[in-house]
């Protein structure tokens, strides 16, 4: 089970596995808000939202992605994040989700599911931008 | 020398073919590869998505969601036929293609109001030609099919069956079981007969940890289930891809090893009319030689 100290990280998307390496320490959104996962963490699953995930490897470098959804299981040393897209800071193409937040802006919700859809949109359309301004 | 020369233009055609099949066999086991790289790494995330149906299955909670639920009767389908864009590839669309066939006169005979959607240009064709109703057909699916793509046609399903416009999905495609191993087979992807049928191995060792569910086990599961279907479907399409290389390589093999016969064959033929052409003629001058004296 979990040796005090070391965290591994694994990412996953369905295309391919993009990070499995030991990390310090990994933050990212969960549905309500920012999470931050330290060694010996109790185990968890969770709902991910949408957002930055930063995390510092073992070496102390910093690295962020940004992640749409998904879920979360801490189970021992190892932390898994399952997300259906996952892409780095500098990919974001912030012209597309100008046009995406635009678009959500102008949407008409008829019912609460497209209201929340539609918030939804809005909200990581409004990260990315964020994101790529960083 | 008339039927030596015929013999000599159809060694040139074989020829040439059997340089197209080596050719085809080549680029198809580099396709494989590809491919197979490509499913391979996909699996980690289905088996990380088992898992936590696995973990949450010990959550005590009732297993209920719109995609798990089977409506009373069964009248709109869809079907959903995975074939490849092109041909050489042996058996691989027919098979597929013949369990389609199956499911389409079995709605006809049950009444069902069943539209058919097809990957893959030979199946469109195929189907066409039978006088089937297409209702959506894609050509975008090639060795590599993105998650993207495959995301968007399974938010239409998912948003189809939870407002009851659609009882049942079914999709035609080859399941890849080993290298050596792939069948056609015809699966109900809706309503998701049972989540966790690949989790059950896994079950003895994991018991004894105790999750913290955030939000809770419930509103997981409600975003699990879709999450779970979209990478079953996405399997399938990568299943295909995989096995349609494979089928290709094989019949490409095969294609250029009875070239090579027919290569030897005619070649002795050959050689045996020009033999055959070279007596006769010199019979004749000799013949004609005798004459003279």
């Amino acid at each position: 089970m979990a040796s005090a100290g070391r965290l591994q990280f694994v990412l996953v998307t369905p295309e391919k596995t993009l990070i499995d390496e030991p990390v310090l320490s990994i933050q990212f959104p969960l549905f309500d808000g920012q999470i931050g996962i330290l060694p010996s963490r109790a185990p968890m699953v969770g709902r991910l939202g949408c957002g930055i995930l930063s995390f510092t490897t073992a070496k102390g470098d910093n690295k962020s992605y940004f992640i749409d959804s998904g879920f979360v299981q801490v189970k021992g040393s190892v932390v898994s994040l399952l997300t259906n897209r996952a892409f780095l800071p500098e990919e974001i193409d912030a012209s597309e989700a100008k046009s995406k937040l635009e678009e959500a802006n102008t949407r008409v919700a008829r019912t609460e599911e497209e209201a929340l859809s539609k918030l939804k949109d809005q909200e990581s359309a409004r990260k990315m931008i964020h994101m790529s301004k960083n | 020398m008339a039927k030596a020369r015929a013999i000599i233009k159809r060694l040139k055609a074989v020829k040439n073919i059997r340089k197209i099949t080596r050719t085809m066999e080549l680029i198809a086991t580099a396709r494989f590869k590809k491919a197979m790289d490509r499913a391979s790494e996909a699996t980690a995330y289905t088996e990380k998505i088992s898992e936590i149906v696995s973990d949450l299955s010990q959550a005590d909670l009732e297993f209920s969601h719109p995609l798990l639920e089977a409506p009373k009767s069964e009248e709109n389908c869809i079907l959903l036929v995975l074939s490849s864009n092109r041909g050489l590839c042996g058996g691989y669309n027919a098979s597929v293609l013949r369990n389609a066939q199956i499911r389409i006169k079995d709605a006809r005979k049950q009444d069902q109001n069943l539209s058919v959607e097809v990957a893959g240009k030979r199946g469109i064709s195929f189907l066409k030609f039978q006088g089937v109703e297409l209702d959506q057909v894609y050509e975008n699916f090639d060795d590599s099919p993105q998650f993207d793509e495959v995301e968007a046609i399974a938010d239409r399903l998912i948003d189809l069956y939870i407002q009851k416009k659609l009882d049942r999905v079914d999709i035609a495609y080859t399941r890849f079981k080993s290298v050596s191993r792939q069948e056609a087979v015809l699966e109900t992807l809706l309503p998701i007969g049972d989540l966790s049928e690949n989790s059950e191995d896994a079950d003895e060792n994991k018991a004894a940890i105790d999750y913290e569910f955030l939000p809770t086990a419930q509103e997981i599961l409600e975003e699990l289930v879709p999450a779970a279907f979209k990478a079953k479907l996405f399997k399938c399409f990568l299943d295909a891809a995989v096995s349609e290389q494979i089928s290709r390589m094989v019949a490409m093999k095969g294609a250029t090893e009875n070239a090579d016969e027919m290569i030897t064959d005619l070649s002795q033929k050959y050689n045996r009319a020009r033999q055959t052409q070279i007596t006769s003629e010199l019979s004749e001058i000799i013949g004609g030689t005798a004459a003279l004296e």
